[in-house]
């Protein structure tokens, strides 16, 4: 087993009246960005604050590298964690907030001026944390989950209020980190982002595990979400022949007449107008995106509980 | 794609050194790092001045009349009370015994600002946990450091370091307003009393203690406001209103003298009966009885306030 590997195994919450995760089991492995994607309300943040020994589970374990996060030595050096956007002291200043935690981890002062450049934050670092923006304050997190140049990274929503910019920056820094080996868990509701960033997802819904493995796998499995694209001058015909014959499809027609069919292959789309006699002009699959699958996955577990 | 890489450390750490310090260290940086620090240094300096002032003026009086009365007797006035009576007796033996006032009067001066002083170390103590939950730092601080009832514990020893400045600070400037004072008036700086001495010291404890139970209050009650509100409320309706609360019942529904012991119970009336010189007031307790309830005060606070914030998700 790598040192770096997480592995959360039966992981349980009840909150007073909501099971906020329900036995939950997965794996991230080092080397690899891992998206934690689930709608409102799956229970991502309450995974990952159990993880790390914030949230006392219910039932079931979490572990960092065979370890529970209160049995690390020196947790800073292990795991660095961005898990909300505001929590620094309104009236400090970005500097001494870092420093406060690199004398509790033992951590020399520089690391603090180290880690502030690393995001980009130095001209701010004497300034107060009220007067920063979102996005800096979401800076000053990863600077914090950076200090003790951690093996494994766990950021929840971190690219919440980072403009386009910083966006493409965390992509290359968490890109970077994980090719050094290091462990990327990171939960997001972008999801075209996350089909830029992730090697593998981890999928939730109400709690439980929904789909877990390689981005590419997933997306293959699923292509029954595909979209197949027909250009017709017979649109009415190939609606109805579609409704009648191949139960489950929906049709949408764009303005300039394209039909988008989904829930069915484009050959069996080409099959249903021949038989119907519609000219077809052109039948293209389009293959889903990471936006598809997720609301496949999620369809109906997504309500907020 | 490997998934074995093992990560090349690319920053070098020193060793970090002892836990405890680490904590007390950070605890200090966040103390020194936000206003809270001058603005309750200001409230300490401004209110012992005062303090300073109002005593060595009472004070002043006090040794004038000690000094000046001759060979009164002491007569009881209408009242049968043993109570009362008693502590006319008391107060007529410190008006009339020059030596006796002195020291009183050197006592009260070197531990001038007491009162609010003791309050502000209390709202320290409270303020650096619940500052944690009221900003969100919680989660930084618990990440730093997993084991939170040594988070818990280097809140108490700052309280404890914040209390010891404070009352060094407040001693020192009380010492020597006092000796200029004495000695203007041709006596000693009573130094060399053991009740003045023991004043001193006590004032110490007293404020080791309130920066305890501050913190105990603060870990049980988590919201800022209500912990502050709470203590400071508490703090200065023990002086204020307990007592007379207490006498009123003693003197119409409850005749008994335990009545007015069990006072003791409050814990700033504990602290006025560990630091009096004097019985604080007629049937209190002995001195250290105060003492032991501060103290079981502060564990008990302290004990539960660190099950609670053990068990506490932070979220
Ligand atoms: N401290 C708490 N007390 C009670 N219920 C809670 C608490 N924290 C979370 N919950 C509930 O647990 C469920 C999961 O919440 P959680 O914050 O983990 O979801 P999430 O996946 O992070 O959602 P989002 O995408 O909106 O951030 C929600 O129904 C929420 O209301
Ligand atoms: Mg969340």
């Amino acid at each position: 087993m790598s040192d770096g590997q997480i592995v959360v195994s039966g992981l349980t919450k009840q909150f007073k009246k909501v099971r906020a995760v329900d036995n939950l089991s997965f794996t991230v492995e080092p080397g690899r960005v891992t998206g934690f994607l689930g709608p409102n309300g799956a229970g991502k943040t309450t995974t990952l604050r159990m993880l790390l020994n914030l949230v006392t589970p219910t039932g079931g374990t979490g572990t960092i590298g065979g370890r529970r996060y209160a049995d690390l030595s020196q947790p800073l050096r292990t795991v660095g964690a961005v898990l909300e956007a505001s929590s620094a002291h309104k009236g400090r200043t970005g500097r001494n907030h870092l420093r406060m935690i690199c004398a509790a981890a033992g951590f020399p002062n520089r690391r603090a001026d180290e880690v502030l450049d690393l995001v980009g934050l130095t001209p701010a670092a004497k300034r107060k944390f009220k007067g920063y923006s979102l996005g800096m304050r979401q800076r000053l997190g990863i600077a914090a989950a950076m200090l003790g140049d951690p093996r494994v990274l766990i950021l929840d929503e971190p690219a919440n209020g980072l403009d386009p910019e910083g966006i493409r920056w965390m992509r290359g820094l968490l890109r970077t980190l994980a090719d050094e080996g290091r462990t990327i868990l990171v939960s997001s509701h972008l999801l075209s982002e996350m089909e830029l960033l992730a090697d593998d997802v981890v999928i939730i819904a109400a709690g439980k595990l929904v789909k877990q493995g390689p981005v590419t796998e997933v997306v293959d499995g699923m292509a029954h979400v595909a979209r197949v694209r027909v250009q017709t001058p017979q649109a009415n015909e190939l609606v109805k022949a579609l409704a009648d014959t191949v139960p489950g499809t929906t049709v949408s027609r764009a303005d300039d007449g394209t039909l988008t069919v989904i829930g069915t292959e484009a050959a069996t789309v080409g099959r249903t107008a021949l038989k119907a006699g519609v000219e077809l002009h052109e039948l293209t699959t389009e293959r889903p995106d990471l936006e598809d699958v997720f609301l496949d996955l999620t369809a109906g577990k997504a309500a907020i509980r | 794609m490997t998934t074995t890489t093992a990560v090349a450390p690319t920053v070098a750490f020193p060793d970090p050194g002892p836990a405890p310090l680490r904590l007390i260290r950070s605890e200090l940086i966040k103390i020194r790092s936000t206003n809270v620090w001058w603005l309750f240094g200001i409230g300490v300096v401004l209110f012992t001045a005062l303090a300073l002032v109002v005593w060595t003026l009472i004070g002043n009086s006090q040794i004038d009349t000690a000094a000046a009365a001759g060979n009164d007797v002491f007569t009881p006035s209408q009242g049968t009370d043993a109570a009362q009576i008693a502590a006319e007796r008391q107060q007529f033996a410190v008006e009339h015994d020059l030596s006796r006032t002195l020291i009183s009067v050197a006592a009260q001066i070197y531990t001038s600002g007491q009162f609010f002083g003791l309050m502000f170390v209390m709202l320290i103590g409270t303020v650096l946990i619940t500052n944690e939950f009221f900003h969100q730092t919680a989660t930084t601080t618990f990440l730093a450091t997993p084991h939170r009832t040594a988070v818990i514990l280097s809140k108490l020893a700052t309280a404890m370091l914040a209390a010891a400045f404070f009352w060094i600070f407040t001693t020192v400037l009380s010492l020597a307003t006092g000796a200029i004072f004495l000695s203007a008036k041709g006596y000693g700086t009573q130094l060399d009393q053991w009740p003045v001495l023991r004043a001193i010291l006590f004032n110490g404890l007293a404020y080791a203690l309130w920066g305890v139970l501050g913190v105990g209050l603060g870990v049980l009650i988590r919201s800022q406001i209500g912990a502050v509100l709470v203590g400071s409320i508490s703090y200065v309706a023990g002086t204020f209103l307990i007592q007379p609360i207490v006498f009123l019942i003693y003197t119409f529904l409850i005749k008994k003298t335990w009545v007015l012991t069990a006072m003791v119970a409050w814990p700033a009336i504990a602290s006025g009966i560990m630091i009096s010189p004097e019985d604080a007031y007629p049937y209190a307790p002995d001195w250290w009885v105060g003492g032991l309830v501060l103290v079981g005060y502060s564990v008990l606070f302290g004990a539960i306030g660190t099950l609670i914030t053990r068990r506490r998700d932070i979220s």
